[in-house]
């Protein structure tokens, strides 16, 4: 089974990309959107001739479009370079608190947790499915939390938080400090970057402080972002100049990447439950198909589709390694990812995984698909037949039988108490 | 090693020999780059069982040091993957560390100018990897290195120069021990050039035809040996002065930045060229010249110390020729054992005495002997 391939380079036949998690392309309407601004209107916004007013004008356009669809205000938006310069400045705010703790969840995107751990701070743990018990965080709620900082959807396993149900939690909170005249402030701050092409992503609805957003994971440029703020939050620059953005990050306007941000996002709100809808039975085909080769492989994440990301799929395959069949499919023209892209290179187990308790040896062969607007019902097949044809080349050349495969499923799932939902 | 060896046929003795037996388990050092990926697939081909290892030996990241052992990884588990073979990753890291890294910035710090990848063959690829390898049942260990070993006719194992001359490597072999040679395939050596190494590896689609040579320290990287021991040693500013007058011409800072022969980092504000002659670095002193061919800068002979000849037995014969650096010229002259300590085969010293008057070499530089093709040990320059 090894030898088709062996001196046989991949034929290129065929080219599927299921790894929109980590990138998206650009949609021909946002590039279309932006090319002005790198050419012709290349104008500083800052210029004092009229037509660099063009220019000025096309960050203030865009951020009312960003501002209408987040049902947010143009002026608390902070455009960023990228959501982990945002995420770094929504943790600066609570840096003007003395002594505030911050309190995050386990599974965190690397730029949230590494921002807590700069800081006092606390991690909650999270339910064998990813998501954050309401209960967790009612329990960790201590007096001296300045900020919580929760995902809307994690970007590996795709576990959508009940963000409605834990701002609850932190409102009942801010009304117990108000009570007994306690005067620290309380923020909830959510990272949206990988829900907003399939979740509302409206501020009010989640019963937010502050919400990051990335243009790159929705169809838009890379290095643009944005930072909301409600106005009972008083935020710190981190980059220090000119005076950008009222004075919380300056360096010249992005214009060309917040014009495409802006379209991007304009864009992903009109496809949303449309695409949503369609990802997810794209992503449930590809499931079943691959469940049905494969049963003895473990689904991570939470069960119902309404608590998962649509275009989302993250498979174990125990005793393989996901690293070799990552190159087995790239050598049938099929890119996935392994888990977060950080912590791939670094060649450690996620802490996601570890987080939900999926021991190391499953771990080390998981996979994550993710499928996107140019996904079609044609590439989920392909994508699921070469994946099924990797594994089987894997066990062949380790020699393991679906028998083998079956008990070591069955056994590591033992081994952590059926902890899998799809157990 | 010894206990580990018994489990090893006897027969494999080399590149010749070993081929005769195709099923034998062979563990291959991997490093990601083109020669252990054509060695891989070459392996395959032979018929034998390769067990590739990939040996993580430096993963601090500095500011400023890209380490880029993470790309490496990937590329030598693609060429695995292609080939159908496995792929361990072997951390050596403290080994390393102890043995290369903290070796290499105290011989700097002594005043010496080491050659890390003589230390690394002896105590990491050929030391514990091989050492590990045959304990895990290996018949035999392979590299990618330009080198050859053939078994001769007198029992012993025999390591021979590259067929390609130009990138041979047996330089920086001088100090393995022949009983592992002995176990030891370099499936490389055998093929004319770099570039037919190439077009092999395109040829099997092994995807890393196109990655550049890597040269220098990998751990030192691109950022330069200054750098890296400007981060590991404390500055001492001290004087440059000049070799024939005494006069005081700058000031450097850290002697132990300075080689024998270097030109460049002087930074002596114009004048004319000036080449270090020697450095004192107790008294924390670079000494310079103006004259290229000062006899400052040249010798008739080179003490060794450390020396160690593979067979056991000190190089005998008239027709001997020195390497003092990596495919430096072949230079003939002899070799005079100093006796009177035991074992000759390690920690004794000789004496190089050149035919003809060479270029000084650097304190802690390998000079090492060959008789023809055959390399038989070497020693180190000692002060």
């Amino acid at each position: 089974m090894t030898t088709s391939c062996q001196g046989v380079p991949a034929t290129g036949a065929r080219e599927v990309y299921l790894d929109y998690a980590a990138a998206t392309p650009m949609d021909p309407r946002v590039i279309e959107a932006m090319l002005p601004y790198l050419g012709e209107r290349f104008w500083n916004p800052s210029a004092p001739y009229r037509r660099a007013r063009q220019a000025k004008d096309a960050v203030e356009d865009a951020r009312r479009r960003l501002a209408r669809v987040i049902g947010a205000r143009p002026d608390n938006l902070v455009l960023t370079a990228g959501a982990t310069e945002a995420n770094n400045l929504a943790f600066a705010a609570v840096d003007a608190q003395a002594d505030a703790m911050v309190l995050v969840d386990a599974i965190e995107h690397e730029s949230v947790l590494s921002c807590a751990a700069a800081r006092p701070h606390r991690v909650m743990g999270v339910g064998s499915d990813g998501r954050l018990d309401p209960r967790a965080l009612e329990a960790a709620l201590s007096a001296e939390v300045g900020l919580v900082s929760v995902e809307l959807a994690n970007g590996e396993i795709g576990a959508i938080q009940p963000i409605r149900r834990l701002s609850q939690v932190v409102a009942a909170e801010r009304r117990r400090r108000l009570e007994v005249g306690e005067r620290r402030p309380l923020w909830l701050h959510v990272d949206a970057s990988q829900a907003a092409g399939h979740l509302s992503v409206n501020v009010s609805t989640l019963g937010a402080d502050l919400m990051t957003l990335s243009a790159s994971k929705i169809y838009g440029p890379k290095q643009v972002g944005l930072l909301w703020a409600s106005d009972d939050v008083t935020l710190s620059p981190l980059i220090l100049g000119g005076g950008q953005e009222g004075g919380l990050r300056s360096g010249t306007e992005n214009v060309a990447g917040v014009v495409a941000f802006a379209a991007a996002l304009e864009l992903a709100d009109g496809l949303r439950a449309q695409e949503s809808r369609r990802l997810r039975d794209l992503r449930n085909r590809l499931q079943r198909q691959i469940l049905t080769a494969c049963p003895w492989a473990w689904v991570s994440g939470p069960r119902k589709d309404a608590r998962r990301l649509p275009g989302l799929l993250h498979l174990c395959f125990p005793l393989l390694d996901a690293r070799r069949l990552v190159i087995l499919l790239e050598r049938r023209g099929v890119s996935v990812g392994t888990g977060s892209a950080c912590a791939a290179s670094k060649m450690r187990v996620s802490h996601v995984l570890s987080a939900i308790g999926v021991p190391d040896e499953v771990a080390a062969g998981s996979l994550r698909l993710t499928l996107g607007r140019p996904t079609t019902e044609d590439e989920v097949t392909y994508a699921a037949e070469a994946l099924v044809a990797a594994v089987h080349d894997e066990m062949g050349r380790l020699r393991l039988s679906e028998d083998d495969m079956c008990a070591a499923s069955r056994e590591l799932r033992v081994a952590v108490g059926g902890r899998s939902p799809y157990a | 090693m010894r206990d580990e060896r018994r489990r090893a046929p006897r027969r494999p003795m080399g590149d010749e020999a070993s081929s005769a037996f195709p099923g034998a388990l062979v563990y291959l050092g991997m490093s990601g780059g083109v020669d252990s990926a054509l060695a891989a697939a070459l392996l395959v081909e032979r018929g034998y069982d390769v067990r590739a290892v990939y040996m993580r030996n430096w993963s601090r990241d500095l500011p400023g040091f890209k380490c880029r052992w993470s790309d490496d990884l990937a590329d030598a588990e693609r060429v695995c993957v292609t080939l159908g073979i496995g792929l361990e990753v072997w951390d050596c890291e403290a080994e390393y560390k102890a043995t290369v890294v903290d070796y290499l910035v105290d011989a700097y710090a002594r005043g010496y100018t080491p050659n890390p990848d003589v230390m690394c063959n002896q105590t990491i690829k050929f030391g514990s990897f091989a050492r590990r390898a045959f304990a895990a049942g290996a018949d035999a260990v392979a590299t990618g290195h330009y080198a050859r070993v053939r078994a001769g006719g007198d029992g012993h194992a025999h390591l021979l120069r590259a067929r390609d001359e130009h990138k041979d490597q047996t330089y920086f072999l001088w100090r393995v021990d022949e009983e592992v040679l002995a176990h030891t395939l370099f499936p490389v050596g055998d093929v004319r050039d770099k570039a037919q190494v190439r077009r092999m590896c395109a040829e099997r689609g092994l995807g890393v035809e196109t990655k550049p040579d890597s040269d220098g320290i990998c751990f030192v990287g691109e950022v330069g040996i200054r750098s890296f021991l400007l981060d590991a040693l404390e500055r001492r500013p001290g004087k440059i002065v000049e070799w024939e007058t005494g006069r005081e011409l700058g000031r450097h800072e850290g002697a132990f930045l300075f080689t024998v022969g270097q030109r460049r980092g002087l930074d002596l504000g114009g004048g004319p060229r000036r080449y270090v002659v020697d450095t004192d670095v107790e008294r924390n002193v670079v000494y310079v010249t103006d004259d290229p061919d000062s006899p400052g800068l040249m010798c008739d002979e080179l003490r060794l110390k450390d020396v160690r000849w593979i067979s056991g037995e000190p190089p005998r014969g008239d027709a001997l020729t020195v390497r003092c650096r990596h495919t430096g010229t072949l230079v003939p002259a002899e070799v005079e054992p100093i006796l009177g300590r035991e074992p000759v085969a390690a920690g004794a010293a000789a004496i190089v005495h050149f035919s003809s008057t060479q270029r000084r070499v650097a304190p802690g530089q390998s000079v090492v002997v060959y008789d023809g093709l055959r390399c038989l040990g070497g020693g180190i320059v000692s002060r």
